[in-house]
């Protein structure tokens, strides 16, 4: 990807730079169902203990490329049927964003972004544009917990809200994902407050649809941004599987390496 | 009796072999080389010792022995000073007929050790006595094949141009086998071709019969072959058996199938036989209408198209248990699952879940092969087709007089796709040969695969020769008269190559992911090759057939010969540790540096898959399928929907052969068997892990392959790395 230059831009629009240090061509685990372009976008508005892409969290310079190299690798890639924008959190640029999005359409492929729900009103912009929004809840939805595991003062759990509503009255698929961490958010009260906390948001009338999965990913220490995180453990599969039932929510799926792919739960 | 008196004079009495002890008798000398020397004729064509020389070899041998005031003479003695005597007169050929071949004491003693001698040489042997017992008779059958087959081929062995591969079997088995299930269900099982030394089975009557006797051919298929063993059309063949049974039974049925197996742990010195099968979602067109044989019997009202549903629940029986893997939740990695794409299993929805399930299956353990009936040249829905070993296709087409008498089993006219030899040529030592001239190297090349001619049509000949006297004897059963198992006659020799990214890197300056024209000269070569190949097959009229090799030790091999021959090119091409070698490559071979397989691009390129598909696609065409397309999965979790959909998009390409191979680590303390490589478990922290990958065309434990192999799985440039 990054021997592609960037010339060939005859579109005549302005070309836009984005902080996008990487692009993985072909990734089989980031879009749901589809093999799929990922680009990752850097910056973030969270500092995550557990983040495994903590070289993203700051945007910099270098990092700095022009839209137009990635949109002509990803018009190459005849093996692919979607991109998904990850980071960092791809939200903090919109307009790069929607302008990729817009591309990606236009070459028939699905689109997705990653977010961790802080940012509602740009998501509110792209989504029309969005086939799948995964998006992060990091444990129960009250700021005092959500403070402390996404390391900073104002996690902005109306916002999150705000965004998971947003998507679920939308006609983007939406894969709510929780990384369960034990000892930090993986207790059956956590698991049950935030099904409520989606049920009362519209999570179960999209679920039905078969619109809406909520999935518990397996913590993997080894790639942890913080060293206190890299010493716990990770979760059983047996664990997340009887938290994923105890969520009691529709289309609940679980994530570990034991299983080798996601599994359905309920 | 072991003091020996010197008078002085006489030679001293002398230990033989055979086990006595005897005195001295030039008279010995003068008969044994009037006897062995006639092999000169035999393998060179040249002339047996004349008595005079013989008699004047024996007395000078005589002489010299007065004259060491030796205190013992063991028989092997006195020959390596005949030898020696020889050599000084110019009998060189002579020499080679008449010399003892072995071992130093201290290299048996390391292979009892599981040390030395091609300890890392096959992935698929590990250490136990069988295995030992076998290293020995291999030393002993590879030193003795290359003093007989002709000093020209066995000297482009030794120096690195050409690979002989199986040298150990070369005068006693052929390669590989794709066998026809059907005649076994007709004409039963003689596991040893005779009935003389086994018991002799009539046709399998019931399911789990069958299911046994399919294990068993391809065991004792084993103890006749080098290579891979494996069934064709499995799933259509086995369903006449499983038509009145339940879906759990079915289920049982598959199960066991798998645990012979990989239990059935008898093949050449200790190993699981080395097997695949072909599975059909449903059944061929070709197949529809062709007769049912089984239980003993041509079925008259019977087709293999009424049984398509039964077709379609073994092979989901199949993979639900591949997925399941074994007690502990191991991978079976045998038979090697081959799952047919055809453009009706695409389309028609009713198998959309065997697509799945093999998708599920590369996803969960990486174990799925995908062989790919779609492209025009793999003979479409017309003719019969599979992968064999790691990867040779065979085929025949449907146009063949005898194609139709094959179909309908008429007079026991069957199946016998296989391969007989596999010669491999070092590429990149014909373009450092060439000069960097493009004309002398094709030169070149054609003047190696001349070599390579000469080797399998010398093969073929001994092989030949053997399976008309019957000394590969379940190859040539023919139970009751039936045609022979095997046609020796339709089996392929196979030129084979390794290497063609780092011949193009010496002539262009690139690689072939680097620029389009080290990729348009080789294909420029590969064309060429594939016209010799047939200009071959047209003045023999035997079966000539070109294809990546699998290479597991030749890439090393040839590495290593490049190194020491043409060091200056070598150094600046080769792929893997460079600087961990060099200290070490003079003394073995087994060092972290390889060639390129066949003509795929580096492993550790970073170049997206769409773009290595676009170059290493071009060259399956040209190699009628003989070939693989690695995707090298660096997700621990991949999701087999999205897989699926990748997989129908390669099956829309040229690829007529592809895997996706996941790292495996399994822990032996807490059971964990999951995604990536890991010198500690995951979960419980435990050292004693095993890793498990795939080495060429098949899936092994990592500590058991060669340095070279070792060093590309750390190279591979996987399609996304981490969850």
């Amino acid at each position: 990807m990054r021997t592609i230059d960037g010339s060939g831009s005859d579109t005549g629009r302005t070309r836009l730079s984005v902080y996008a240090p990487e692009v993985v061509p072909l990734s089989l685990c980031d879009y749901i169902g589809e093999p799929a372009c990922v680009v990752f976008f850097s910056g973030c508005d969270n500092a995550c203990g557990y983040c495994q892409n903590s070289r993203l969290m700051k945007a910099s310079e270098e990092h700095l490329i022009d839209l137009d190299v990635i949109e002509e690798s990803i018009k190459r890639n005849k093996l692919i049927s979607a991109c998904k924008v990850t980071g960092g959190e791809p939200l903090l640029q919109p307009d790069a964003l929607a302008e990729l999005g817009r591309f990606v359409k236009s070459l028939g492929l699905k689109f997705g972004v990653d977010t961790n729900g802080t940012l509602p009103q740009p998501l509110k912009g792209v989504l029309p544009l969005l086939d799948l929004v995964s998006i992060d809840v990091k444990t129960a939805l009250n700021e005092e917990a959500y403070g402390k595991i996404t390391g900073t003062s104002n996690p902005c759990v109306g916002k999150v809200s705000e965004s998971l509503s947003a998507v679920f009255s939308s006609n983007a698929y939406c894969d709510v994902r929780m990384v369960v961490i034990p000892g930090v958010n993986d207790s059956g009260e956590v698991i049950r407050s935030v099904a409520g906390s989606l049920r009362s948001l519209g999570y179960e009338a999209k679920a039905c649809k078969g619109e809406a999965s909520f999935t518990l990913a397996e913590f993997i220490p080894e790639f942890a941004f913080q060293e206190e995180f890299r010493k716990i453990r990770n979760p059983t599969s047996d664990e997340l599987r009887s938290l994923a039932l105890s969520s009691g929510l529709t289309n609940a799926r679980v994530t570990h390496r034991v299983l080798g792919f996601f599994q359905k739960v309920a | 009796m072991t003091e020996v008196i010197l008078n002085g004079k006489l030679p001293p009495p002398v230990r033989r072999s055979d086990g006595v002890i005897v005195p001295f008798d030039k008279q010995l000398i003068v008969k044994s080389l009037i006897k062995e020397t006639q092999l000169v004729q035999t393998f060179y064509g040249g002339s047996p010792m004349k008595e005079e020389d013989a008699i004047k070899i024996a007395e000078e041998v005589e002489e010299e022995i007065r004259s060491m005031k030796l205190r013992f003479l063991s028989g092997p003695l006195i020959r390596e000073l005949v030898s020696v005597k020889l050599l000084e007169h110019g009998f060189d050929q002579q020499r080679n007929v008449y010399t003892r071949v072995g071992m130093p004491l201290y290299d048996v003693y390391s292979i009892d050790n599981s040390e030395g001698y091609e300890a890392k040489e096959n992935a698929n042997l590990q250490a136990n006595p069988e295995t030992f017992h076998k290293k020995k008779a291999d030393f002993l059958s590879k030193e003795s094949y290359l003093l007989m087959i002709p000093p020209n081929v066995a000297d482009a062995h030794l120096r690195g141009d050409i690979h002989l591969h199986d040298l150990e079997y070369w005068g006693t088995r052929p390669f590989c086998q794709d066998w026809d299930l059907r005649y076994f269900f007709y004409h039963g099982l003689m596991p040893d071709g005779t009935g003389t030394h086994t018991s002799v089975a009539g046709p399998a009557k019931h399911a789990e019969v069958a299911i046994l006797h399919a294990a068993k051919v391809l065991g004792a298929a084993q103890t006749n072959f080098a290579g891979g063993q494996g069934f064709f059309n499995f799933t259509v063949f086995m369903a006449p058996y499983i038509m009145d049974l339940e879906e759990k039974r079915i289920h049982q049925l598959a199960q066991m199938f798998l645990y012979e197996m990989t239990q059935l742990y008898v093949a050449r010195g200790g190993q699981p036989v080395f097997s695949s099968i072909q599975i059909e979602s449903g059944v061929p067109k070709v197949w529809q209408a062709a007769p049912v044989v089984s239980h003993g019997k041509v079925w008259n009202d019977l087709t293999y198209g009424d049984l398509e549903d039964k077709v379609h629940l073994f092979a989901g029986a199949l993979l639900d248990e591949y997925m399941k893997g074994d007690a502990v939740g191991k991978m079976f990695n045998f038979p090697k699952p081959e799952v047919v794409q055809r453009t009706r299993y695409w389309n028609d929805k009713n198998f959309e879940d065997i697509m799945l399930k093999a998708a599920q299956l590369s996803a969960k353990f990486g174990s799925t092969y995908y062989d790919n009936m779609i492209p025009a040249y793999r003979g479409g829905e017309d003719g019969v087709s599979c992968f064999q070993c790691c990867a040779y296709s065979f085929s025949e087409d449907g146009t063949s007089e005898s194609f139709q008498k094959k179909i309908h089993f008429e007079d026991g006219a069957h199946f016998s796709m296989g391969g007989m030899q596999v010669v491999t040529l070092n590429m990149p030592r014909l373009a450092y040969k060439s000069g960097g001239d493009e004309a002398r190297l094709l030169e070149i090349l054609r003047e190696t695969m001349e070599t390579a001619k000469q080797a399998l049509m010398l093969k073929y000949s001994l092989m030949k020769r053997q399976f008309d006297r019957g000394l590969i004897p379940f190859a040539s059963q023919r139970p009751k008269g039936a045609p022979t198992a095997v046609d020796i006659d339709n089996l392929s020799s196979t030129i084979g190559f390794v290497g063609v990214n780092e011949m193009v890197e010496h002539m262009t300056g690139y690689q072939l992911h680097e620029d389009p024209s080290a990729q348009k000269l080789a294909l420029k070569v590969v064309i060429e090759m594939d016209k010799i190949r047939k200009e071959f097959a047209d003045s023999t009229g035997m079966k000539f057939s070109i294809a990546r090799t699998p290479a597991e030790s030749a890439a090393q091999r040839f590495a290593v010969s490049d190194m020491i021959h043409y060091t200056k090119f070598a150094r600046e091409l080769v792929k893997g540790d460079l600087e961990a070698a060099l200290p070490r490559y003079r003394e073995t071979r087994d060092v972290p540096i390889y060639y390129t397989n066949g003509a795929h691009v580096n492993v550790s390129s970073e170049v997206p898959l769409y773009d290595r598909l676009a170059i290493e696609q071009r060259f399956f065409p040209i190699l009628k399928g003989g070939d693989i397309f690695h995707i090298w999965l660096g997700e621990i979790n991949p999701d087999p929907e999205a897989l699926l959909k990748l997989n129908r998009k390669l099956a829309q390409s040229w690829i007529g052969y592809w895997s996706h191979t996941k790292d495996i680590t399994m822990c032996r303390t807490c059971g964990y068997v999951g995604g990536g490589l890991n010198a500690k478990c995951p979960m419980c922290g435990s050292t004693s892990v095993k890793n498990y990958s795939r080495i060429t065309g098949y899936y092994q434990d990592v500590s058991s392959w060669n340095a070279a192999k070792k060093q590309e799985l750390i190279d591979r440039h996987r399609v996304r790395i981490s969850s």
